[in-house]
């Protein structure tokens, strides 16, 4: 799929010249000059930190670039707000929606809008989506509360709010994290429909075989500065991989167990017994999950976000009491409460760090001893020994690799990264059992991810079991030597890794199965939910 | 090139550094507008310096107003530990100051006895006092700010009706206050007595245990995250219950300190905004339950400079005006803290582009 073909001397929708952003210590973006073609889809590539992110908020408007110059349909702009952005026609997605949970999805279209009607009655908001809506080939329920949105259907807002505003430049960040593969081939033709009207997307993105997909030209980012942008037809994603990386990416082979390790178990650590649970509103959230967890295997749950994973990730770490069954932990009845799960070697590496797992604000040695604060040398009889606490902090971060100049420094102030690496080492210092990783890799860099995985290789070797919940098939597939798929709070089926593959994975997150029985109860399922 | 930059974090040294000259520059501020009402600073200033920490007496007055603010402002400074703020210190030193003056007044016995009983009861009437609101945010999530300052209005009127009412004082007669208390907290240093000491010890007895005890770190992570704390198992809800009560135990001690050890009676109004000057101690301590001791001291100068002044014929709001004054300029000092000065990571080149004229289409 080549893009339209453009006259000769249209100048490109967005051209950026020598563009440099400075923090303190740090340089974020320099000398990246860059082109963006009217009718084409322009990947952006990098690691975590190599600037990305930083470079489309000059773009957009959030930071004014320290030098450099930026021009927009051949003319020179500089915005001081997203606001004169979107009025030029740049329309930026994030990766976390800033929609109002609570408004209707035509509330949210029409919100901070100079177009918005005087007479903003819902029947009015509602028509004029649904028009916006047929006219751009974004599918949305006007009336819905976004709340009540898939994410999928969350980020159509997003994107049908930005091309209301006439967007004639569309940046979008790692906008298939939190897809469905088929709601990201929806996505894909949406944005190749809008390509055909002569406008320029660009997309950030870790997945290569995406950016290989849709992209018409890759540009790589590297430590703030431009290594260098390709016809994505001469690509290959091995090449890639090491541009933005800097040296070659040895793919491992993480089935593969090292000598000397344990074997898989024969006895679960952890096993749920027809476990349901309902949310706050009675709505069933997860529906008669029966499952083991061996010592020394990776068990990968796959399925759609939202299908009952948060549900289940609670239960399996005792933050959650299931509403009606059993939890055993090593053939027993488990002591309830996420704490007696900790202490009985049941590790967690939740879906959000900052908002469950880390006290943004507290010192890093604040937040190491999360999970031990209890325990000889840092705890016991009630007291709290800070110099304990301090050298547990340097363990693990010393275990981590990640450098910390000031253990009294808060938390918030290290990178997603270094943050996720500090969780995962504190997790699985506890983990003797078991540890349960929610979305693990969501946000890292393809160096981060490589050193994330090999952690949990290391720990099955080690004996433990571990659960790795992930949207991410190819991550699953890559890791785990059983894959559960869930579907509407059912667990649709548990596949040996081996005769498991994605089409069928695919089929089983969508509710799809070969039975006929089995089509009974998913549809059973979603009515409940 | 070098520019300010303002940093997520403030450290101490620039913290403390601000606000001393936020208190410079309040006084220069309050010097000037006395000069320009025609009065002759200078000899204001040096009665200021001589009545307050410039004379025995002075300094025995100062520490009287220091013992009820550090009590009130360690009350708010607990529950800004956990994310809360308990604005209900004037309700709570009220109901000590009740439940102290009841055992005064109808116990007889040494002061051995009756001094303890007196301090139990009025914690105990504090905690109370503090219940209603704190069942209510811990299982109902009902803002504490609002009830707990609501209540403090009842405290108010049920402190007037009983020094009015049923205790009124019947031997001398006294219009709004009950008879004298029998006992007293003794005296250790002119009219200074051991309540000022044990304030002092209580602040940093909460310090440490903030410190020194698994309580304290899971009331910190409690505080800065519940989703954190949530997800490590901690018992949230009965750290919230029990920092909520132990402030309303604080409070209600300085209320009975105020009672047994200064005014030896129930007296409508007596709380005297004890309670809501340890929001102020409370924000000048920034959470820290050491930092409540110097904070309170602050706030007992300006107290204590307030009557001299009104000594001079200025009007006794000055003291509200003063402290508005010390807070706005120690809150931009607060704010300046956090900025430092940066250079780029790498020098611009002498030949940047110049920024093209701004165009709007």
């Amino acid at each position: 799929m080549r893009p339209p073909p453009v006259a000769p001397g249209t100048p490109p929708v967005l051209q950026l010249v020598g563009i440099a952003k400075y923090f303190p210590g740090v340089i974020a973006n320099e000398d990246v000059s860059l082109d963006v073609l009217s009718g084409e889809i322009l990947a952006l590539l990098g690691e975590n930190g190599a600037g990305k992110s930083t470079l489309m908020n000059v773009v957009t408007g959030i930071y004014l670039a320290d030098a450099g110059e930026m021009i927009f349909d051949g003319y020179g702009v500089q915005f001081s707000s997203p606001q004169e952005a979107i009025k030029a026609g740049i329309g930026m997605v994030h990766q976390h929606f800033k929609l109002v949970p609570a408004f209707t999805v035509a509330e949210n279209i029409h919100l901070g809008w100079s177009e918005t009607p005087r007479n903003a009655s819902p029947a009015v908001l509602e028509a004029r989506t649904q028009e916006l809506s047929e006219r751009f080939g974004f599918p949305v329920d006007p009336s819905a509360r976004v709340e009540d949105l898939s994410a999928g259907e969350q980020q159509r807002v997003e994107i049908l709010r930005v091309l209301a505003r006439k967007a004639r430049l569309l940046i979008l960040d790692e906008p298939t994290a939190v897809l469905t593969p088929s709601e990201a081939r929806d996505l894909f033709r949406a944005l190749r429909a809008f390509r055909a009207e002569g406008n320029a997307v660009i997309i950030i993105s870790h997945k290569l075989d995406e950016v290989m997909e849709i992209s018409d030209r890759v540009t790589i980012l590297r430590g703030g500065r431009k290594i260098g942008t390709w016809d994505t037809a001469d690509c290959a994603p091995r090449m890639l991989a090491a541009t933005m990386v800097g040296r070659e990416v040895v793919r491992q082979n993480l089935l593969l167990r090292s000598e000397g390790a344990a074997p898989r178990g024969t006895v679960p650590e952890l096993s749920l017994r027809d476990v349901s649970v309902r949310d706050d509103r009675g709505v069933t959230t997860l529906s008669d999950v029966t499952l083991d967890v061996f010592g020394g295997e990776i068990l990968g749950i796959a399925g759609v976000a939202g299908n009952g994973q948060r549900e289940l990730t609670e239960v399996l770490t005792g933050l959650t009491p299931p509403g009606r069954g059993t939890v055993l932990l090593g053939g027993a009845p488990a002591e309830p409460g996420a704490a007696a799960f900790a202490r009985q070697g049941v590790g967690h590496i939740p879906q959000d760090r900052l908002h469950s797992a880390l006290a943004p604000s507290l010192s890093i040695t604040d937040n190491m001893v999360l999970r031990e604060y209890e325990q000889p040398p840092i705890g016991g009889h009630g007291f709290y020994h800070a110099e304990a606490a301090l050298e547990l902090a340097r363990e693990i971060a010393n275990i981590a690799e990640v450098n910390i100049p000031d253990f009294a420094m808060p938390v918030r102030n290290l990178s997603g990264g270094n943050q996720q690496r500090l969780v995962a080492r504190r997790e699985i210092r506890i983990a003797r059992r078991l540890l349960v990783a929610a979305y693990p890799s969501r946000g890292l860099d393809i160096g981060a991810i490589a050193t994330m995985h090999r952690y949990f290789a290391d720990l099955r070797d080690q004996g433990v079991g571990i659960v790795v919940v992930s949207e991410d098939l190819e991550e699953l597939l890559n890791l785990s030597d059983r894959i559960g798929v869930l579907c509407h709070g059912r667990l649709m089926a548990v596949l040996d890794a081996a005769e498991a593959d994605i089409e069928r994975i695919g089929l089983l997150m969508g509710g799809r199965t070969e039975t006929s029985e089995t089509k009974m109860s998913v549809a059973e399922g979603a009515i409940l939910s | 090139m070098t520019r300010f930059q303002r940093f997520p974090t403030a450290p101490a040294r620039l913290v403390l550094a601000w606000r001393a000259a936020a208190l410079v520059a309040a006084a220069l501020i309050i010097g000037l507008l006395l000069a320009l009402s025609g009065r002759n600073v200078f000899e204001l200033a040096v009665l200021v310096l001589k009545s307050t920490i410039g004379s025995r007496f002075g300094l025995e007055d100062l520490a009287l107003f220091m013992t009820p603010l550090i009590l009130t402002g360690s009350a708010v400074t607990v529950t800004s530990r956990i994310g809360l703020w308990n604005i209900g210190g004037e309700g709570q030193f009220y109901l000590g100051a009740i439940g102290a003056a009841g055992v005064g007044l109808y116990m007889p016995g040494s002061p051995i006895v009756v001094l303890p009983v007196m301090a139990v009861t009025a914690m105990l009437c504090g905690v109370a006092w503090i219940a209603v609101p704190t069942l209510a945010r811990a299982y109902a999530g009902v803002n504490e700010i609002i009830t707990t300052l609501l209540l403090n209005f009842v405290a108010g009127l049920l402190t007037y009706w009983l020094a009015t009412g049923p205790w009124r004082d019947r031997v001398t007669g006294a219009l709004a206050s009950t008879g004298r208390i029998h006992v007293a907290i003794p005296e250790f240093w002119g009219v200074v007595h051991w309540g000022f000491p044990i304030a002092l010890l209580v602040a940093g007895g909460l310090a440490a245990i903030m410190t020194w005890t698994s309580w304290g770190y899971e009331v910190r992570i409690s505080g800065a995250n519940p989703g954190a704390a949530r997800y490590a198992g901690m018992p949230t809800r009965a750290r919230i219950i029990a920092v909520m009560l132990l402030s309303g135990a604080l409070a209600a001690l300085a209320g009975m300190f105020e009672v047994a050890g200064t005014v030896h009676r129930l007296q409508g109004g007596m709380a005297d905004n004890f309670g809501y000057l340890g929001i102020v101690v409370a924000v000048l301590a920034r959470r820290s339950c050491l930092a409540v001791i110097p904070a309170a001291l602050l706030m007992a100068l300006i107290l204590d400079a307030a009557i001299v002044l009104q000594t001079r014929q200025l009007a006794a709001t000055v003291v509200l005006a003063i402290t508005g004054l010390v807070l706005l300029l120690i809150a931009i000092g607060d704010e300046l803290a956090h900025y430092r000065p940066v250079t780029p990571a790498v020098r611009l080149p002498p030949s940047a582009p110049v920024a093209t004229p701004k165009v709007t289409t």
